[in-house]
C-alpha cells in the first residue's frame, strides 16, 4: 500500500516533468527563442531556407533528448540549432540587402538616364530660347550670343590689326601722292611754289587753300609727325630783304596750318632767303621755281627735323 | 522476493548503461575530418573579414577550434567531435556576419547615392532660371 502510493507520487513527478522538461533547459530555450526569430524574418524563408531547416533538425534532436530526460543530449543540438538559426538570418539579410541593390541598379540606371536626357532636353531648350531671343535682338541671353560673336570678332579683328600696318603704308604713300611730296633723308619734302604768293607778298592766295588742305588734313591724321616749313626766295631783292619774306612766307603757311587745328608746337619755320635756289636766277622761269615754301614732314617717331644744312 | 528481483533488475540495467556509456566513450574516433572542416571554415572566415566586422563570432569559432584541436591530441574523441561540431557553425556565423555588415553597408551606401540622384535629378527638372 506504502509502496504503490510511492510509485504514484514517483510516476505524477516524473509526468510533471515530462511536460515542463523542454522549456527548463537554458541552451534549448535559447535554440527556441532564435529559431522562432529566424521563422519570423520573411528574407529567412526567402533566402536562407536551407539554414533554417537545419536549425529545426537540430531543434528537433534537442527537444527529444529533453523528452526522454537526456539532458547530456541536449546542449549540442540545441546550440547548433541556435546557431544555424542566427547564420540563416545572417544570410538571409546580405542576400536581401544584395538583391535591393542589385534591383536599384536598374532604377539607378534609368534615373541617370532620364537625368542625362533631361539635361540634353534642357540644353537644346536653352539653344532653342537663346536662337529666338538672337533673333529678336533682345534680352541677355541673346545679348550673350552677340558677345560672343563680338568676341571672335575681335579676334578676326586683332588679325585685320596685323595687315594693317601695310594697309597703313598703303594709304599714307596715296596721300603721300595726292600732295606730291617727295621723300627725302629729312622727311617727305612738299614744295608749295610761289603761285600761292603774289610777288613780293607774303599773304597767301585763295587758291592755296586746297593744297593746304590736304596738308592740315594729313598732318591731323598723323599727329606724331612735325612739320618744317622752310622759305625761299629768288635772286631778286637784297638779303635781307628776301630772307625777311622767305620768313614771313614761311610764317604765313604756319599760320594757315593752324587755323586748320594743327599744333603750334608741332610747326617749326625757317626763312632762308635766296639760299638753296632749286633752278636758275636767270630767267623768269628759274627764277620762279626758286621762290617757293617747302614744308617737310618728319618720321613718325615725332623727332625734330634737322634744319637744312 | 518481489522487491528484491526489482532492485536487482535496477541494477543491472544500471550496470549495463555505465557500460554502454563507457563503451560510447571509447568508441568515439578522433574527429579529424570534422577538425579539418572546422579549420578551413576558420581560414573562410578570416578571409571574409570576420576579425573586422564580426570579432565576437570570430574569436568563439577560434576558440572552440583550439579546443577540439587540444581535446584531439588529448585523444578526447567525444568532446573533441562536439567543439568541432560548433567551430564549424561559429565559424560560418562569423562569416555570414561579416558579409551581412558588407552588404548592409554597401546598401546604405547605394541609398545615399540613390537620394542624391534623385533629389540632383528633381532639381534639374526645375525650370531654370
Amino acid at each position: 500500500m506504502n509502496s504503490k502510493l510511492l510509485t504514484g507520487m514517483g510516476l505524477a513527478l516524473a509526468l510533471c516533468a515530462c511536460a515542463s522538461a523542454p522549456r527548463q533547459n537554458a541552451a534549448l530555450e535559447s535554440a527556441h527563442a532564435a529559431v522562432r526569430s529566424a521563422e519570423s524574418d520573411p528574407n529567412v524563408n526567402k533566402y536562407a531556407a536551407l539554414d533554417l531547416d537545419m536549425a529545426r533538425k537540430q531543434l528537433a534532436i534537442a527537444d527529444d533528448a529533453a523528452l526522454h530526460h537526456d539532458d547530456a543530449a541536449i546542449d549540442q543540438p540545441a546550440y547548433l540549432a541556435a546557431q544555424n538559426a542566427r547564420l540563416a538570418e545572417a544570410r538571409a539579410t546580405a542576400k536581401a540587402d544584395d538583391a535591393r541593390v542589385a534591383a536599384g541598379q536598374g532604377e539607378r540606371d534609368s534615373i541617370v538616364l532620364a537625368s542625362r536626357t533631361r539635361e540634353v532636353d534642357s540644353a537644346k531648350m536653352a539653344a532653342n530660347v537663346a536662337r529666338e531671343q538672337r533673333d529678336e535682338a533682345t534680352g541677355e541671353a541673346a545679348r550673350a550670343q552677340v558677345d560672343a560673336a563680338r568676341s571672335q570678332m575681335d579676334a578676326a579683328r586683332s588679325q585685320m590689326d596685323a595687315t594693317r600696318s601695310q594697309d597703313e603704308a598703303a594709304r599714307l604713300q596715296a596721300e603721300v601722292d595726292s600732295l606730291k611730296a617727295k621723300p627725302t633723308p629729312r622727311g617727305l619734302v612738299l614744295t608749295l611754289g610761289d603761285v600761292l604768293f603774289d610777288t613780293g607778298r607774303a599773304e597767301l592766295n585763295p587758291g592755296a587753300g586746297r593744297k593746304l588742305d590736304q596738308l592740315a588734313q594729313f598732318l591731323n591724321e598723323h599727329k606724331d609727325r612735325r612739320v618744317q616749313i622752310d622759305g625761299f626766295t629768288d635772286s631778286v631783292g637784297t638779303d635781307s630783304y628776301n630772307e625777311e619774306l622767305s620768313h614771313r612766307r614761311a610764317d604765313s603757311v604756319k599760320s594757315a596750318l593752324l587755323l586748320r587745328g594743327v599744333d603750334s608746337s608741332r610747326i617749326s619755320t625757317e626763312g632762308y632767303g635766296k639760299a638753296f635756289p632749286v633752278a636758275n636766277n636767270v630767267d623768269s622761269g628759274g627764277r620762279q621755281l626758286n621762290r617757293r615754301v617747302e614744308v617737310i614732314i618728319g618720321a613718325d617717331d615725332g623727332r625734330a627735323i634737322s634744319p637744312r644744312g | 522476493m518481489h522487491i528484491q528481483l526489482s532492485r536487482l533488475t535496477r541494477g543491472a540495467t544500471a550496470c549495463a548503461a555505465v557500460a554502454f556509456g563507457l563503451a560510447a566513450c571509447a568508441s568515439t574516433p578522433i574527429p579529424n575530418e570534422k577538425i579539418a572542416v572546422a579549420r578551413e571554415s576558420v581560414q573562410r572566415a578570416e578571409r571574409a573579414g570576420a576579425p573586422e566586422l564580426a570579432p565576437v563570432e570570430m574569436a568563439t569559432a577560434r576558440d572552440k577550434l583550439a579546443r577540439a584541436e587540444k581535446a584531439a591530441v588529448d585523444r578526447e574523441g567525444y568532446p573533441a567531435t562536439k567543439l568541432a561540431e560548433q567551430a564549424i557553425v561559429d565559424a560560418d556565423l562569423a562569416e555570414a556576419t561579416a558579409r551581412q555588415q558588407r552588404s548592409h553597408k554597401a546598401a546604405m551606401e547605394f541609398d545615399a547615392n540613390m537620394r542624391a540622384l534623385s533629389s540632383e535629378s528633381n532639381r534639374s527638372t526645375q525650370p531654370t532660371q
